[in-house]
């Protein structure tokens, strides 16, 4: 039967050799990180939106790398799935954004603060994660069962070049246009835009983009009015959508459906 | 109780619970703004709500880990403590950076990094206090009559546990390497060095609860700790997957996390064989039940939850989701504040010299908060595996589905409430021992405690 003396060498020894090679291992990642992670691209603003991230403690409400508290979202892809216009809007004001949602804290940040934070965000989301966060292996089957939500139903689109005003609205990280962007936007239901004409006439048009709650309620879209869009902006914004239209690019269409407002692309249910 | 400083303890214990219960309000305005009542959130946003509650844990179970010693290594060194008025002194200003700490994470000071949240400043006065702590109980045991296996192993998981506390101060400004340090004091925390000092009060709890023989109860608290370290350490490895480490961790911290869950199995077995052996003679029924119940209790939390996540192409899925959350739950309840409450409500009767030890409100205390916690655990688990499935594997959006899983946090309120009831009881049970007293030393409750030993 085993002795207290030989169960005391088991213990100690086992220790001893196994926090060795743990020793060992640890070494080996410390030289092996800064390829995998892509130090050389740390740039002081990349370090000062670090210690942004640090100061704010924003790990309290999210995940970074999967890493955090879980009442707000996975940010280590956030550049790649926003892009970085619409983060910049978005940090300005996040209720703003996503009005009668979960909170989060506005932290007036000045341009360079979100700036940095953005960079280290931008950082973050090339680092070789061994594959996280995975693509969801289930969404084809999902969108291959439901393709009349996937798609827009409208006519084969006009190829005609997107304008900027759409990426510094911001409008294209959630919406599809002319087959661009729209990368947020299947998942909180954001419709392609280039059929919009077919819903709605210029007037519905201004007013859903001054305030989207007014029209529908409990819509997703932020209200960018005055954000990251201006009088100016807004009216090229409309003109656009409606010069889509293959039959009357100058005229005026009438709201031909009832107000198709987003829901999204697929239900949860 | 045999020597006076250990008087103490009581001290450390009472302090332990009054941060339990601001720890379990914190709990509480989380799960609240969970399910849209986040009126609070101007003064106390979720990220302040959750650093108090995590840290109000750590703090809580570190006073009870040290109130355990203050009591454990008098007894087992057979001689008074080194210098009660340091331990007075430690206390006190453990506190003050306790609450220092806390206030500050109401004003946006803090340092961001999950369960560190410490700021690096106050970071220093907690080395110096368990630096003072350390001393002291070293220097007992240095200067005792006698060494124990048991108080050798306390000494030791508390001693690595400061010392593990360091690398967490490195700073670095790849997010990487941050975080593969931070976890060099979570994960060698929780899956190593405590379990140390769990199963040090496991054995000195069974040793004195069951009366079977010193040698054999300690013999077997080797071959645990031997379990733990053999899989703990590299299990570190299961943090690593995913956070921009190589690849070889997916493989090594698989293997070896997937053992971990035998050192848990072997402390339930352990205490379950010697309460069988021993019998259940012992008049504190109420201490034997707190401590079975933490050796099962861990089991079922940290190795058969624990396991439940931790394979690689699990937890690629699984990783930084609610599924976290309810294996945090069970596992830090069932390991280690259990077995401070299990410490506690032996050390009582002793330190007041009366003879509470079993009635109605120890017995609700026990079923209530046990009972509680596995509903919040179930709670969490429905709404974590939908999390896991809509959001990661159907690909949906992010509040989307917190939205569709919000009424589980309904449920997990109501289970928080029963678990809240319990440990209610238990503080009633706490108050009405009263004081410790000089008298306890001599008292009967000390004979009474005293049990024939079983070989
Ligand atoms: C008493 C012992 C334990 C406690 C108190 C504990 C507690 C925790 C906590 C609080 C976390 C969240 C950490 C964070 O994300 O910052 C965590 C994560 C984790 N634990 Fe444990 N744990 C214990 C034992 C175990 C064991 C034995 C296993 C494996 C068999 C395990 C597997 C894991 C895994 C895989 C994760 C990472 C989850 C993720 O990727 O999000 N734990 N644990
Ligand atoms: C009334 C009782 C409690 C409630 C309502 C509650 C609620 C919560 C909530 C909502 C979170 C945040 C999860 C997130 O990030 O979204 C949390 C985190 C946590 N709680 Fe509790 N809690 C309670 C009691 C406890 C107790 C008694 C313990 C320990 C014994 C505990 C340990 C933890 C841990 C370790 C975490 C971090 C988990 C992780 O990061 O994975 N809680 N709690
Ligand atoms: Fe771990």
């Amino acid at each position: 039967m085993l002795t207290k003396l030989q169960a005391k060498v088991f213990f100690l020894g086992g220790t001893a050799v196994f926090f060795g090679i743990f020793l060992v291992l640890s070494f080996d990642t410390h030289l092996k990180v800064p390829n995998q992670t892509n130090a050389a691209n740390i740039t002081p603003a990349v370090a000062a939106g670090k210690r942004i991230w640090e100061e704010n403690n924003c790990m309290g409400c999210h995940t970074l790398f999967g890493e955090g508290a879980y009442y707000a979202p996975e940010l280590t892809k956030t550049v790649e799935i926003r892009g970085k216009d619409w983060l910049k809007v978005f940090l300005k004001d996040p209720e703003a954004m996503f009005p009668g949602q979960r909170k989060m804290v506005k932290y007036n940040f000045t341009e360079e603060q979100i700036d940095n934070t953005i960079a280290f965000l931008d950082w973050c989301g090339k680092v070789d994660l061994n594959g996280f966060p995975a693509k969801p292996p289930l969404r084809d089957k999902m969108m291959a069962a439901a393709p009349q939500m996937a798609v827009s139903s409208g006519p084969a689109p006009l190829k005609k070049p997107v304008p900027a005003v759409f990426t510094t609205g911001t409008c294209i990280g959630c919406h599809q246009i002319q087959g661009q962007g729209g990368a947020a936007g299947a998942l909180i239901g954001a419709p392609p835009l280039d059929d919009v004409f077919r819903r709605y006439d210029r007037a519905k048009l201004e007013a859903w983009i001054k305030d989207p709650p007014s029209i529908k309620k409990d819509t997703k879209m932020p209200k960018l009015y005055g954000l990251a869009v201006n009088d100016a902006q807004l009216n090229e914004i409309v003109d656009y959508l409606l010069s889509l239209n293959p039959e009357t690019a100058a005229a005026t269409p009438s709201a031909v459906a009832p107000p198709a407002a987003p829901a999204p692309a697929v239900q949860p249910k | 109780m045999k020597f006076q400083s250990q008087k103490i303890a009581y001290w450390f214990f009472a302090s332990a619970m009054l941060l339990l219960v601001l720890q379990i309000v914190y709990g509480f305005i989380m799960g609240f703004a969970r399910i849209g009542m986040d009126g609070l959130h101007e003064w106390i946003p979720f990220n302040t709500a959750r650093a108090v509650h995590t840290n109000l844990l750590v703090v809580w179970l570190l006073l009870g880990f040290m109130g355990s010693a203050y009591f454990i290594i008098p007894e087992e060194s057979d001689r008074e403590l080194m210098w009660p008025k340091l331990a007075w002194v430690q206390l006190i200003s453990f506190l003050i950076v306790g609450v220092v700490a806390v206030i500050g994470y109401h004003l946006n000071y803090w340092e961001g990094r999950k369960f560190l949240e410490i700021p690096r400043a106050l970071d220093y006065l907690v080395v110096v206090n368990v630096l003072a702590f350390i001393a002291n109980i070293g220097f007992t045991i240095w200067n005792g009559k006698r060494y124990t296996t048991t108080s050798i192993v306390l000494f030791f998981g508390l001693f690595t546990a400061a010392l593990l506390y360091l690398p967490g101060m490195i700073d670095f400004d790849n997010q990487t390497l941050d975080s593969f340090y931070r976890w060099w004091v979570v994960h060698l925390w929780v899956e190593g060095v405590w379990e140390l000092i769990m199963g040090a009060l496991l054995c000195y709890l069974l040793i004195k609860l069951t009366g079977v023989d010193r040698e054999v109860v300690e013999k077997w608290l080797y071959v645990i700790v031997g379990f733990t370290f053999l899989s703990g350490i590299l299990g570190t490895g299961h943090h690593y997957y995913y956070i921009g480490a190589p690849k070889y961790w997916l493989m090594i911290g698989g293997i070896f996390s997937a053992l971990e869950p035998l050192a848990f199995l072997g402390m339930a077995i352990y205490a379950l064989a010697m309460a069988k052996k021993g019998g259940r003679r012992h008049p504190n029924k109420t201490a034997l039940n707190w401590t079975l119940g933490s050796a099962i209790m861990s089991f079922v939390g940290a190795g058969f939850l624990g396991f439940a996540h931790t394979l690689p192409q699990v937890n690629m899925y699984t990783h930084g989701t609610l599924v976290t959350a309810m294996h945090g739950h069970m596992a830090f309840w069932g390991a280690y504040a259990m077995i401070n409450l299990a410490m506690i409500a032996y050390a009582l009767p002793i330190l007041t010299g009366r003879k509470l030890w079993d009635n109605a409100a120890s017995s609700y205390g026990f079923w209530l908060s046990n009972i509680g916690m596995v509903g919040m655990t179930g709670a969490l688990a429905v709404a974590g595996i939908t999390q896991v499935n809509l959001e990661r594997r159907m690909g949906l959006d992010f509040l989307a589905v917190q939205t569709e899983i919000e009424i589980h946090f309904v449920g997990m309120i109501l289970a928080a409430c029963l678990f809240f009831l319990g440990i209610c009881f238990y503080l009633y049970n706490f108050w009405r021992f009263g004081l410790p007293t000089d008298e306890a030393a001599s008292s009967d409750v000390r004979a009474a405690e005293e049990l024939p030993t079983v070989s």
